[in-house]
């Protein structure tokens, strides 16, 4: 019985985490898109059927963030699918308040963050390995935005000097193909570093179920079915997220849009090589600022993206403390399938709500 | 106590592949348009010399662009 129960709970935390993944692409992906749409360099619907492709392809190129993510940020030896599956929720229920709001976040740091709330709510702070966390995660997520910051910054400089006399048009027209190359990266470099956070978690999931042993690779059905998630994902929408970032936070020319993706995804996959779970949303930002600010400091709008700092600060706590509250929860129907199910059933019927109360306000609540 | 859980040597190598990757192929790239440009503009002033240099210049950025991203995607995919 106990092991029909470890079951149920385990295809509940795959579901939930294919769940978190589209709403990953949905969510996050946008920005991948935003630059190329707010420079012309692409039409929505090109660069949002281009991203989700590169997205299901950068998924099967690396399995080093998964490994991070299963292995190196809480101890698989004390967690179980319950506690994954109330991380799971905690991350997914930060990603649709942002989304709600209009506002940037890091799908990345609220899944991270959801899984050590609810870990540390289990099992105590032991539970955490803080060498991992630290190293991994929190230096690489303070470091990430203001490299690809300086990278765009210094990119774009470059560029002004070398391309500064030539006529604006042949410019213009220039980069806005060389953007389908750096855009065309940059959904690579999202689809291989976030696909894998999920991987990680359905992996560690696997492995506190018992069907996979400590710091085994992910399977072939995880790695696949991560990649078809955050595709779908992208491919549905996320417009109000590229509105923020395509245009309110500077107006691009297709010089700085190119520099602001190129930087974004060297940064990306140089990271994803080495293991650190990102944010494309944290690097893209910083790379959008950077080139911003490095032709003319007063062409970024701060006030907004004091906004998205704010969210980016928020996003670890918020998640963390939700999916501790969510464990909470859970083990009040025992250790069993029961508070997985009940939790299931009620977010369920919230999101409903929630879509529900959108459509009947006349607001669009996903184009494809 | 930082110093021991941080890898600094992966951490330093992530910054400098960044760096290297993200200015060198925008600076490539850049190279790529304005050898275009110079070539449209001297082929038009009739100055086939100094056109065919700029030609070449872009063709050889072109090539590290499309060197750069080849050998960064395979990088990622042999560890």
């Amino acid at each position: 019985m106990r092991a029909v129960s470890s079951d149920v709970v385990l295809v509940i935390v795959v579901a939930t985490a294919l769940a978190f993944d589209f709403t990953n692409g949905f969510h996050d992906t946008a920005n991948v898109v935003a630059t190329s749409i707010s420079t012309g360099a692409a039409a929505p619907s090109v660069a949002i059927g281009a991203a989700s492709l590169l997205n299901f392809a950068g998924a099967f190129i690396s399995i080093s963030v998964a490994a991070t993510v299963a292995n190196d940020v809480v101890d698989a030896a004390v967690i179980t699918p319950t506690i994954v599956f109330a991380g799971l929720v905690g991350a997914t229920a930060w990603n649709l308040v942002t989304w709600w709001f209009g506002l940037p976040s890091s799908s990345s740091h609220a899944l991270i963050g959801g899984v050590v709330g609810s870990a540390v709510a289990a099992a105590g702070f032991h539970a955490v390995l803080a060498e991992g966390l630290v190293g991994k995660v929190l230096i690489p997520a303070i470091l990430a935005p203001l490299l690809a910051f300086v990278v765009a910054g210094a990119a774009i400089g470059a560029s002004y000097r070398i391309i500064g006399r030539q006529r604006p048009g042949v410019v213009t027209r220039g980069y806005r193909y060389g953007q389908l190359i750096s855009g065309g990266l940059l959904a690579l470099a999202h689809g291989t570093n976030d696909a894998q956070k999920t991987m990680g978690v359905i992996t560690l999931a696997l492995i506190a179920h018992g069907s996979l042993g400590a710091g085994a690779d992910p399977p072939l059905w995880v790695i696949a079915s991560s990649a078809a998630a955050i595709a779908l994902g992208t491919y549905s929408g996320g417009w109000r997220i590229i509105k923020t970032t395509g245009t309110r936070i500077i107006k691009m020319d297709a010089v700085q849009g190119f520099s602001a993706q190129g930087a974004g995804a060297a940064v990306i996959l140089a990271s994803t090589h080495f293991g650190y779970p990102l944010s494309t949303t944290h690097v893209i930002n910083g790379g959008v600022m950077g080139a911003g600010a490095a032709k003319r400091v007063s062409a970024v709008r701060w006030g907004v993206a004091g906004n998205i700092v704010t969210a980016w600060v928020l996003t670890l706590p918020a998640a963390a403390l939700i999916g501790a509250a969510v464990y909470g929860i859970t083990r009040i129907f025992g250790t069993g399938a029961l508070g997985p199910l009940i939790v299931t059933l009620m977010s369920l019927s919230l999101l409903a709500a929630v879509f529900a109360r959108r459509a009947r306000r006349g607001a669009p609540v996903a184009v494809s | 106590m930082t110093a021991t859980i941080v890898d600094w040597s992966d951490l330093l190598q992530t910054i400098a592949a960044s760096i290297v990757a993200g200015v060198g192929i925008t600076v490539a790239f850049s190279f790529v348009i304005w050898g275009t440009a110079r070539f449209a503009d001297l082929r038009r002033e009739d100055r086939p010399g100094p056109a065919g240099v700029a030609l070449a210049i872009s063709g050889l950025a072109a090539a590290v662009v499309a060197l750069g991203v080849v050998f960064g995607v395979i990088v990622m995919t042999t560890k």
